[in-house]
């Protein structure tokens, strides 16, 4: 069915993404990622020594600060700290560095939808241009739910608001690789088609569910030859000490 | 707290020693000359108030918000003006999320001495209903990269959101006429605040043992210098604050820099209002492009892809005043006298002469309070005489003009931005026809006035 959305988008259409890494001189790594509006940028600084209290020493341990744009850090800031920190985790190879700590600094310049998946993607690019090493990417979509039941893809502010359920959606980038493929797949499927983190909101039935992810995980294929070609583009910079 | 020690960062005494060096040959490690300013660039978000400023690897973002509160008591028609600098953890590896640090709250009182303990926002446009209700301002200092000199870089990202920033307007109404009713920005175009002088803070790092001063220092020269000054001046010549700290320095030092500061600040000050002046007329042109398909003008520039479309679609009496507002706006970095009004004017006549060149050839320099400056300024839509229009609409506003010279008379209106927006509802809904005033009309405005 045909959907008017308000941009003048179709239901699958994902607004322009901009994506730049290196920004920042003092961290390690930086970037910065901007779905339409939505703008967040993203600096890391790690490995560093020691972990944090309760975490196991023999891992390296991610810790995240997330920083909305204005105003105090309330428990929504929490949950979104909590739940990059899982996503994160699940890529980083963490027996690499064991006993470091390596901070992740999210910025919000601008909020208007899709928030968390924005600051998902950016951190991953901020890892990769720290050099920590990492299993996999993650890319990040954000399927909605309307009352009428058409899902639609990358919502800006309004939006979201006006939508019956919403799905952060998390995947696996998609893997190009000259290893045979058997070795790639986990339980005899391949990598891709894995789900590392999904956050929803609302009320939706499990049909729709599957529905957002089949058409999140499409979206994630898009996504993922974005990163490939910005990560390819740019050239490395050089190691900044201190 | 091993831990965190370890991971702070240190210079070395080599790197130390290398600076010192350098400096008794007048030569700074980034090449730059001891009164050298690095290169700023002040770019601007999608909303009202928020702006980034990179001042050479420093990197500092300014938001400004406002929400109604009550005045304190003591001041009950002023309203309040807050800095909250947050030194993120992503700017420097020694900087501590949650609480912030002294130097935090060193950099938020400078700021706040240089902008409202010497009067640059007024505080007293801000009040709403008196004893009862003013907006209260808040301006977020994000410290996103420490390249060193923060406040300098700080500073002039908060003037510049400030000058950005729009408040929604707010009538009194309702029954018994106490009742504030707050118009949303489709309804009316929100209103600037005003701010009277610009102060731009300068920091002088001071090296005792090589009896050298540098300006605008970096963070290596930050860690090793032994004093500091900040000065914060406006491009008038007046002091508004100084800070001074560290080792003690010559009567004669500290005049030779303040002299040196003013020149600085004037610098400064063009290249931010250039900044804001390119900001602002970017925003006039997307609006203007914006109202043209509601119209049904025909229009060659594409369609702006705003969200808040829909609020546009309305009768043509609100189009009109729209039209009248987004000129009041385009130039509503007015909150500066005439004469600085004056050298901004004719710097941007190029502006002028660019939109003459759209389809829309809408005069962003007619503003009108009453029907003829709106009449004379929608008939500029046919054609192309912005000049001529300048003059028309400069003539009508004779009253409010403080000479007689057109160009003035443009200008001098715009210092009272607030006023008029506050008479705008006054006119009442008219048809497209009622706009094209008769030349004959207009040049008889014209030989009145001289």
């Amino acid at each position: 069915m045909e959907v008017d959305r308000e941009d003048g988008r179709s239901q699958n259409q994902l607004r322009p993404l901009a994506c730049s890494r290196n920004i920042l001189h003092r961290a390690h790594g930086s970037a910065s990622w901007s779905q339409g509006d939505t703008k967040v940028l993203a600096a890391v600084y790690g490995p560093k020594a020691g972990t944090k209290k309760n975490e196991n020493p023999e891992k390296a341990c991610i810790e995240v600060i997330w920083k909305p744009k204005t105003g105090q850090i309330g428990k929504p800031e929490k949950e979104y700290e909590m739940i990059l920190e899982r996503t994160l985790e699940s890529i980083c190879i963490l027996t690499v560095n064991p006993n470091t700590t390596t901070s992740i600094i999210v910025q919000v310049v601008n909020d208007d939808g899709a928030l968390l998946p924005s600051a998902i993607n950016a951190a991953c690019m901020a890892l990769v241009d720290a050099g920590i090493p990492m299993k996999h990417l993650a890319v990040a979509i954000c399927c909605c739910l309307a009352k009428s039941g058409y899902v639609i893809l990358d919502p800006t502010k309004l939006e979201e608001q006006k939508m019956k359920a919403f799905a952060y959606l998390v995947f696996p980038n998609s893997v190009r690789s000259v290893l045979p493929e058997g070795s790639l797949r986990v339980e005899g499927e391949p990598i891709e088609n894995g789900i590392i983190t999904s956050v929803t909101h609302g009320i939706m039935s499990v049909a729709d569910y599957f529905y957002c992810l089949e058409r999140g995980r499409a979206a994630s294929v898009k996504l993922s030859d974005f990163l490939r070609r910005n990560l390819q583009q740019q050239s490395t910079d050089s190691s900044k000490a201190g | 707290m091993d831990a965190r020690l370890a991971n702070t960062w240190r210079l070395t005494l080599n790197e130390k020693n290398f600076i010192k060096t350098a400096l008794l040959s007048e030569i700074r490690i980034d090449g730059r000359k001891p009164f050298e300013f690095r290169n700023i660039s002040i770019n601007f978000g999608r909303e009202d108030g928020s702006a980034e400023v990179q001042l050479g690897q420093t990197r500092v973002m300014g938001i400004v918000t406002a929400k109604f509160v009550q005045p304190y008591r003591d001041r009950p028609n002023e309203g309040t003006l807050t800095i909250y600098p947050e030194f993120s953890p992503m700017a420097d590896p020694s900087f501590e999320a949650g609480r912030s640090g002294e130097s935090a709250v060193e950099l938020g009182r400078i700021i706040d001495r240089g902008l409202r303990e010497s009067r640059a926002v007024d505080t007293e446009s801000l009040c709403i209903v008196a004893g009862k209700l003013v907006w209260a301002i808040r301006i977020d200092i994000l410290i996103l990269d420490n390249g060193g000199n923060l406040v300098d870089a700080a500073n002039i990202a908060a003037l510049a959101a400030l000058m950005t920033f729009r408040t929604p307007e707010c009538s009194l109404g309702g029954e018994d006429g106490q009742e504030v009713i707050i118009h949303p920005p489709e309804m009316r175009d929100p209103l600037p605040l005003i701010l009277h002088h610009l102060p731009i803070a300068i920091t002088f790092g001071f090296f005792i043992d090589e009896n050298i001063v540098v300006i605008d220092p970096i963070h290596n020269e930050e860690a090793v210098m032994a004093g500091r000054m900040i000065a914060t001046v406006n491009a008038n010549g007046d002091i508004c604050a100084i800070q001074k700290a560290g080792e003690g320095v010559s009567q004669r030092v500290i005049m030779q820099c303040l002299q040196l500061a003013i020149t600085k600040a004037a610098d400064i000050t063009k290249q931010i209002k250039a900044a804001v002046e390119a900001y602002n007329s970017e925003r006039a042109l997307q609006k203007i492009k914006r109202e043209t398909t509601c119209v049904g003008n025909s229009v060659k520039g594409d369609q702006n892809q705003t969200l808040d479309n829909k609020g546009i679609s309305e009768l043509v009496g609100k189009y009109m005043e729209r039209l009248k507002l987004i000129s009041v706006e385009s130039y509503a970095s007015q909150n500066i006298n005439a004469e600085e009004i004056k050298s901004l004017r004719r710097g941007t006549d190029s502006n002028c002469i660019k939109f003459n060149s759209t389809p829309l050839s809408w005069d962003p320099y007619s503003k009108g309070v009453d029907l003829e400056c709106l009449k004379a300024s929608v008939a500029s839509q046919g054609l192309s005489t912005a000049s001529e229009e300048k003059e028309a609409s400069g003539q009508e506003k004779g009253s409010e003009a403080e000479s007689a010279c057109p160009y003035e008379d443009v200008n001098s209106k715009w210092s009272a931005v607030d006023a008029s927006t506050t008479e705008m509802h006054v006119i009442g809904p008219k048809t497209l026809k009622d706009a094209v005033k008769p030349k004959n009309k207009r040049k008889k405005k014209v030989s009145s006035m001289i």
